[in-house]
């Protein structure tokens, strides 16, 4: 069931985000391995488009919040209210209430505001005035982001980008892609038209089938080789964290699923891994080649 | 404290393991050391043991218990010098080093100390050469340096088994070996006391005496070295019972002597005061004594390699004419061959003899000395030399006479015989009548003397076996001989063996057929032939291995060196040659090392990654390479691409692969067998 499963999921994503199966295999690798996604890219390239189309495919529930400077906390949590007739406070839930919050351009808030959606994911509640409120589960983050140049953006540090296990970027599509874009349908008439493929239910299974993929010994030496590489490296400030090396398990682990195998192999580690480090290692001034992180994967020997 | 770094402690495992193996370093030293050595070191060990298992404080935890380990240590040191003197020779040295390393064991508290504990094992593990330098304590040698190497591996990686640690100490050792043997060859040999070992690095078992007395066998080890001037312990008696070897002698060509010649030339003893037999006093040597010799027959040309014995003389077939041109040697008017300085390590020497030979035929400027009789002495014996020299017609006449006297008397020849009193010479011949060479030869000389017939006795050995494995002969202090020289006119220094008159087995057929059985083989086994056979052949070939080990290892020397380096090819060898050579050699290693690493590094050991490298060597060979960061899926399908003829093959097994090295449920007998198979023809 998995297999079929995934591979319709996959096929209706890219029915609507043309040309970009990689971007979209990462995407759902990283919330099957239970992980927030971050979408680095500029205005336009599809990154809303993609968070609602799995969002859709996947049966949860949406919500999108666009952040913005002059936002607070509470626009996105919720906030008690007196109700004067019951004589009693009565909390109302922010958008982060749903199975799949898009938070769009989330580098545009104050960090204040940041930091309390990046709380919430990683205690999965909410706590307000002394209550606790439990988040939904399958509970993810799509967060969008804005290269950190542009004007007006807060960058997130590189605390908070940890609690991403994956960063990924769309990129602008090729030539063949594009063309079919333009002569295409209209892309939120497609995604009106798009149907659930799986229940939140059966996305927890693919969850739990995700996580009893058989990891050898030898595929652990090498996840180990990379992390060693990292840290020992003079190109980058700090290495990986083992938090790092737990999420590049899950993803790879998610990763051979979705390739129709039980077991992982050292090809699902790389592929998944540059999504995984990027966001996390500081690459050194003199070394900002754009493809570091490939390069830690034509460096590090397979053992 | 606080900007201190924090001190690692050894683990407990490792300390224990270092002192097991500095125990097994010091247990042979024991023998050699007085017993206080052993039980200091003992105690040392017992306090850092109660230390682990019942927490008893080491020094380091009380003041009290510190000063106390000091003190105790420089009365050690104390207590070497006042055993051994004030200068530093091999037994104090040893004696030092071995307490104080038992010393340093409870002071270990952090990796430093360790380390210099392990430092102080080394050189402990040196100092068996200076004892002994065979081939069992080089191998015992030997895995104390692979224990050692096994203690710094613990100190630094305690959760490994101590098997795969020894196992790795042993694979270091081995990678080390190279570079020995190049350093053992190559290093410039300089002969001379730096290089030397100390002066009392030398144990003298047994050796032939510079004078001689009758008497009694001594209880075996009684004396220990043959070094004293001690002359009442100097008897060839004494050196009968000893197996330990004089020399070793390697004939050119394997051609022999015959066994009546093996006679091994050494002191001459001209002097006797009724007991005692002593050489030539210095100021009666004439140092312009010409030996005049005149041979016939073919020269034997051989190398001698004589163990060290503390004195100037050498040892040669009777009679050397061709002298060692390696060393200073002097032929002296009495024959005897004297190196230039004591004979202290392991030498060799070539030399030739002629069996045939006429001594100083015409006249000889000692022949005063070998009529000298002491006064008031051997009256019987002096009484029936007149009795023969009656009946006798001619000099050749009166010798026949005595040995038939020997012959006819109820003589015997016997390794116990009674012990002498009083006037010895007469108590032997007409009393006792038992003895061995020694008895024979003074005696016989003394009849000659009293017959007016110039007599010396010449000690040596006489014999010897013939290893038939490297054809060696080998001569043991216990083929120790004396016999007699007479002069007669126109015929010189004739050889006369007194003994061989009573017993001509001695001569016949050497020391070792009159040696007791259980001596020569092990009594448990003596009842059976077929044994006693393996064990002689067995013994032949561990005789042969020593003396090639003795030949070539331990006497490994400059002259040795030079030799080996020409023949290897090296024109004119010298220090500088030698030197470059050696860096060369080093660095060789090296490189060939670091090689090896760097391979052992991408070539994975276990035999599943083998197999899989090399499945991707033969693809390679065909022109596909795998990246060594190049997953097996990946591989496989741009090999699959690439080589379409073999797809088949080649997804069959990268599936076994995958599933063997990653899913852990394929057998690796069928992936390696699938490996095996995989024969491409041709290319892709």
């Amino acid at each position: 069931m998995t297999q079929g499963s995934t591979d319709r999921i996959l096929h209706s994503i890219n029915a609507v985000i043309l040309g970009k199966q990689h971007a979209v295999k990462l995407a759902l690798s990283c919330l099957i391995a239970r992980g927030h996604l971050l979408i680095e890219d500029l205005p336009g390239v599809g990154k809303t488009t993609l968070a609602h189309t799995l969002a859709t495919t996947l049966g949860l529930r949406f919500q999108r919040v666009q952040f913005t400077s002059d936002m607070l906390p509470a626009d996105i949590l919720g906030v008690s209210i007196y109700d004067p007739e019951k004589h009693q406070f009565s909390f109302h839930r922010g958008p982060i209430f749903t199975q799949l919050l898009l938070a769009d351009e989330i580098n545009r808030a104050s960090p204040r505001t940041q930091s309390a959606l990046l709380e919430a994911m990683e205690e999965q509640q909410v706590t307000i005035e002394g209550d606790s409120y439990p988040l939904e589960d399958p509970f993810f983050v799509i967060a969008t982001q804005n290269p950190t140049h542009q004007i007006g953006t807060f960058p997130l540090p590189e605390s908070q980008l940890d609690r991403f296990l994956m960063r990924i970027q769309l990129g602008y599509p090729d030539h063949q892609a594009e063309r079919a874009l333009l002569m295409g349908e209209d892309r939120r008439q497609l995604l009106r038209q798009l149907d659930a493929e799986i229940t939140p239910h059966q996305l927890i299974k693919l969850q739990q089938t995700a996580s009893h993929i058989a990891l050898s010994e030898a595929l652990i030496d090498y996840v180990q080789a990379l992390l060693r590489y990292t840290r020992q490296s003079s190109q980058f400030y700090n290495g990986l964290s083992p938090r790092a090396g737990l999420g590049l398990i899950q993803a790879a682990r998610a990763w051979a699923m979705i390739s129709g195998r039980d077991f992982v192999l050292p090809e699902d580690v790389q592929a998944v891994f540059p999504s995984i480090v990027q966001h996390r290692l500081q690459a050194r001034e003199h070394l900002q080649s754009a493809d570091w992180a490939n390069d830690i994967l034509q460096q590090v020997v397979i053992p | 404290m606080a900007n201190k770094k924090p001190v690692i402690a050894p683990s407990k495992p490792a300390i224990h393991w270092l002192m097991v193996t500095l125990t097994i370093i010091a247990i042979p030293h024991f023998f050699y050391q007085p017993i206080w050595v052993a039980l200091i070191f003992l105690f040392m060990m017992s306090w850092r043991l109660m230390h682990s298992w019942r927490g008893w404080p080491l020094p380091a935890d009380k003041r009290l218990l510190k000063g106390l380990h000091s003190v105790s240590a420089v009365l050690t040191i104390l207590l070497v010098f006042y055993s051994y003197g004030i200068t530093i020779g091999r037994d104090a040295g040893v004696a030092l080093l071995t307490t104080m390393a038992a010393f340093k064991i409870v002071e270990v508290k952090s990796l430093r100390d360790y380390y210099l504990s392990c430092f102080m094992g080394f050189f402990l593990v040196i100092t068996h050469f200076f004892f002994n330098q065979t081939i069992p304590i080089v191998i015992l040698m030997l895995v104390n340096v692979i224990l050692l190497t096994s203690c710094l591996i613990t100190v630094n990686e305690t959760d490994s088994s101590a098997k795969s640690r020894v196992k790795q100490a042993s694979i270091m050792v081995l990678q080390a070996t190279p570079l020995m043997l190049l350093l053992f060859v190559l290093f410039p040999r300089i002969s001379g006391p730096i290089w030397g070992l100390p002066n009392d690095a030398m144990d003298i078992p047994d050796s032939l005496p510079d004078s001689m007395t009758l008497g009694e066998l001594p209880p075996r080890n009684s004396a220990t070295t043959g070094m004293s001037d001690d002359i009442t312990i100097g008897n060839i008696s004494q050196l009968i019972q000893s197996d330990a070897i004089a020399f070793r002698v390697k004939f050119d060509n394997n051609r022999f002597p015959d066994r009546q010649n093996l006679y091994w030339r050494g002191p001459v003893l001209w002097h006797t005061d009724g007991k005692r037999w002593l050489p030539l006093q210095d100021n009666q040597k004439q140092s312009d004594a010409v030996s005049k010799i005149r041979v016939s027959g073919e020269a034997l040309s051989y190398s001698m390699t004589l163990e060290p014995h503390d004195r100037r003389w050498l040892f040669a077939l009777d009679f050397p004419t061709a002298y060692p041109a390696t060393m200073q040697t002097r032929l002296s008017g009495d024959g005897e061959l004297n190196s230039q300085e004591t004979v202290k390590q392991r030498i060799q020497y070539r030399l030739s003899s002629n069996t045939e030979y006429l001594f100083n035929p015409l006249n000889d400027p000692y022949l005063r000395y070998g009529l000298n009789l002491p006064e008031d002495h051997h009256p019987r014996s002096q009484r029936l030399a007149r009795q023969l020299i009656e009946t006798s017609e001619s000099n050749e006449a009166y010798i026949d006479a005595v040995l038939a006297y020997f012959r006819q008397q109820n003589f015997s020849y016997s390794l116990t015989p009674p012990a002498l009193r009083g006037d010895t010479i007469d108590q032997f011949l007409f009393e006792t009548r038992q003895g061995f060479c020694e008895h024979y030869a003074a005696s016989f000389t003394i009849l000659m003397r009293a017959g007016g017939i110039p007599a010396r006795i010449v000690t040596g050995y006489q014999g010897g076996e013939i290893n038939p494995v490297d054809q060696v002969l080998t001569v043991r202090q216990r083929d120790a001989h004396a016999w007699t020289e007479v002069w007669l006119p126109n015929k010189g220094w004739l050889r006369i063996d007194p003994t061989a008159a009573v017993s001509s087995n001695r001569v016949d057929f050497g020391m070792g057929d009159l040696l007791p059985a259980e001596r020569r083989s092990p009594r448990a086994i003596a009842n059976n032939d077929r044994l006693v056979e393996m064990w002689q052949s067995a013994k032949n070939n561990w005789d042969a291995l020593n003396s090639a080990w003795d030949m070539w290892v331990v006497s490994y020397g400059p002259e040795k060196q030079l030799e080996l380096l020409k023949k290897l090819g090296m024109q004119q060898p010298d220090w500088q040659k030698m030197i470059r050579w050696l860096a060369i050699g080093i660095a060789m290693v090296f490189i060939w090392i670091a090689w090896t690493t760097l391979r052992l590094k991408s070539h994975s050991t276990d035999r599943v990654q083998r197999a899989y490298l090399k499945f991707c060597s033969t693809l390679a060979r065909h022109g596909i390479e795998r990246q060594p960061n190049e997953g097996p899926e990946a591989f496989a399908i741009r090999a699959q691409q690439a080589f379409p003829a073999y797809q088949q093959q080649i997804s069959t097994i990268s599936t076994l692969y995958m599933h063997v090295r990653y899913r852990g449920d394929a057998s690796e007998n069928d992936f390696i067998q699938s490996v095996k198979q995989f024969k491409p023809q041709h290319s892709a």
